[in-house]
């Protein structure tokens, strides 16, 4: 009950990959339950994203905040085109929420083009999957980066 | 140093109403600062709360390159030393914080040193009989640096001539004292973490922008909009109640209230808009906290503490705060076109934990490297640093409301929109770079 067939999170992830990539945030969104997630932890192990800082932590109104900042003719920061490339392994299955979500973990390296410069960012995924019969969506999505703690250049878009 | 500005050429680089462009590319300019600004002027360090118990450690850089480390020793001060081995010179800590148990030992030959940097134990010392070495000399100690603090504000510098640390702070003690006051305990300390965000452009670009009232309807326009967007396509406005649009909305505030909630300027540097009102003022206040603060201070005591609402106050060069948020931001140089800074939030002790995270929040949505308002900030700091690469002119310019600064006893006053709060930046430029002392 609680398993899926692999091949079928394997595209689900692939199709979220491809939407940052172009980046298409407004496909991205409708990936996320209406009280979906997305946390960025600003440390290793770091327990809530509450009571800590972190970069980021997403919920439906900030994502709908960013899409259209996003595309914001005079966001300075935006006028520079950015393009990325996620490449997604090591897939793995870890048992379910206690709400019965899927817990998928996943490996990430994504190259980023902006601001005439190609940056590298690493990490692991977690993906809290409802299921349902037309597919999966997102409902908490954490992306740890392999340095967090590190000093970051502006991310005007989620890895 | 070996400099090809001397004293007359870097008198013609800051003028009355504009800067040379050369104080924000020129390499040589950034060592000087580093050695004139940085070198005398007292820096943050950090606050007492992040070490607590004896042999808790932080380390950062007192300015581009100079390794400290703050410490609590056994009798429970803190110390700020040079985080360099007496012996050959090795840094004796690199992790960012933690806790160097009993003594601190160089990895490199074992020697150990007591937290308050008296040297303790060389292995085989015979070695060092008979050979002039004295054991007992300071100069084998990890070497002090001058430090003080004000309510747990660690401040140190690399002068023996600076004016001790309250002279130096002047007017702006208010700020820490309102922090302070904000918590129904009195105190604050830092939680949270910490976000560092590198830059790519001068160290100054930043202190400029802080109470750069001119700047945020056009520099955040975008996200203003794009919230006000949302809100609208919703059905109804209780997100207005939300603290993410009261973070939010107030940047786009117009010039009339930036202009109304003034700035105010002190020597050494330091300034920070509002005092009356501010971007923050209208944030709802929390029942439980309220309750909390009129327990402790009662209702008009309380009222006072919430009315002096200031914006960002700038300690020059180092540290800027955030009385109303209670957040820091701390500026770490690196290069001339580099630096990171450091976003800190406090707890006000005795307050619910829904305060910290609403600190936590404003952090994340203004101050982070992912937000939607720092980028934005960045991208015009590194347009102006590469700008200014041209020859087109060899100036910029800081004209507003020049002449109309109104000089008070211990302070000046101006406008909210003017560049008064450059213009005080540039005093203690010239204070600590030519030397030239206030009137």
């Amino acid at each position: 009950m609680n398993q899926a067939p692999l091949e079928s999170i394997e595209a689900f992830l692939y199709r979220e990959a491809s939407y940052l990539d172009q980046p298409d945030l407004e496909s991205w969104i409708q990936l996320f339950t209406d009280d979906g997630t997305y946390w960025m932890p600003a440390m290793q192990d770091q327990p809530d994203p509450l009571n800590h800082i972190s970069h980021f932590y997403d919920d439906r109104v900030l994502m709908e905040i960013r899409k259209r900042n996003f595309i914001h003719p005079r966001a300075a920061s935006q006028e520079a085109s950015v393009r990325c490339s996620h490449l997604i392994a090591n897939i793995r299955q870890a048992g379910t929420t206690k709400d019965g979500e899927l817990i998928v973990h996943s490996n990430f390296h994504v190259v980023m083009w902006y601001r005439e410069e190609q940056r590298v960012y690493a990490g692991t995924y977690q993906h809290h999957l409802q299921t349902s019969d037309s597919g999966f969506l997102i409902k908490h999505k954490k992306v740890q980066l392999i340095n967090p703690e590190a000093a970051q250049k502006s991310i005007i878009i989620y890895l | 140093m070996n400099t090809t500005f001397d004293q007359a050429a870097l008198e013609q680089l800051v003028q009355p109403t504009r800067i040379n462009k050369q104080v924000y590319i020129n390499p040589e300019i950034f060592e000087l600062e580093m050695d004139r600004i940085w070198g005398q002027a007292w820096i943050f360090i950090g606050h007492e709360s992040q070490v607590r118990k004896t042999g808790d450690y932080f380390t950062t850089n007192i300015n581009h390159k100079v390794p400290v480390v703050m410490v609590r020793d056994k009798n429970g001060k803190v110390q700020v030393l040079h985080n360099r081995c007496a012996h050959k010179g090795a840094k004796i800590v690199t992790s960012r914080s933690g806790n160097a148990p009993g003594a601190f030992r160089c990895p490199y030959h074992g020697w150990t040193f007591s937290h308050d940097g008296n040297l303790l134990k060389i292995p085989n010392e015979s070695g060092y009989e008979n050979t002039g070495f004295d054991l007992n000399d300071s100069c084998n100690n990890l070497q002090p640096v001058a430090q003080d603090n004000y309510k747990g504000f660690i401040f140190a510098t690399l002068s023996s001539q600076a004016p001790d640390l309250k002279t130096w702070l002047g007017g702006t003690t208010d700020c820490f004292d309102n922090l302070c006051d904000r918590a129904p305990e009195g105190e604050v300390e830092v939680a949270g973490g910490v976000l560092r965000y590198e830059h790519d452009c001068n160290w100054k670009f930043i202190l400029e922008n802080l109470n750069d009232t001119m700047h945020p309807m056009v520099v955040h326009q975008s996200v203003v909009q794009s919230a006000q967007a949302y809100i609208s396509s919703l059905d109804t406005d209780d997100i207005k109640q939300k603290a993410e649009a009261q973070i939010i909305l107030p940047f786009g505030a117009s010039f009339e209230n930036f202009e109304e909630s003034g700035i105010t300027g002190f020597r050494y540097g330091h300034h920070y808009d509002g005092g009356k009102t501010s971007i923050h003022a209208d944030y709802s206040v929390m029942p439980e906290y309220h309750q909390a603060m009129i327990d402790r201070y009662g209702a008009q005591r309380t009222q006072e503490i919430y009315a002096f609402n200031t914006h960002n106050t700038l300690l020059y060069p180092s540290l800027t705060i955030k009385c109303a948020v209670q957040n820091i931001r701390v500026i770490r140089p690196v290069a001339v076109d580099k630096f990171i800074v450091e976003t800190w939030s406090f707890r006000l002790k005795g307050a619910p934990d829904e305060m910290l995270q609403r600190t936590l929040l404003y952090s994340r949505l203004i101050n982070s490297s992912a937000s939607m308002v720092g980028p934005d900030d960045l991208e015009v700091y590194r347009r102006m640093q590469e700008g200014l690469a041209s020859n087109a002119s060899q100036w910029v310019e800081m004209h507003r409301q020049y002449g109309r600064d109104q000089q008070l006893k211990d302070r000046v006053r101006g406008g909210g929109t003017s560049d008064l709060d450059v213009r005080t930046q540039y005093q203690a430029w010239r204070y600590y770079m030519l030397g030239e002392d206030y009137a």
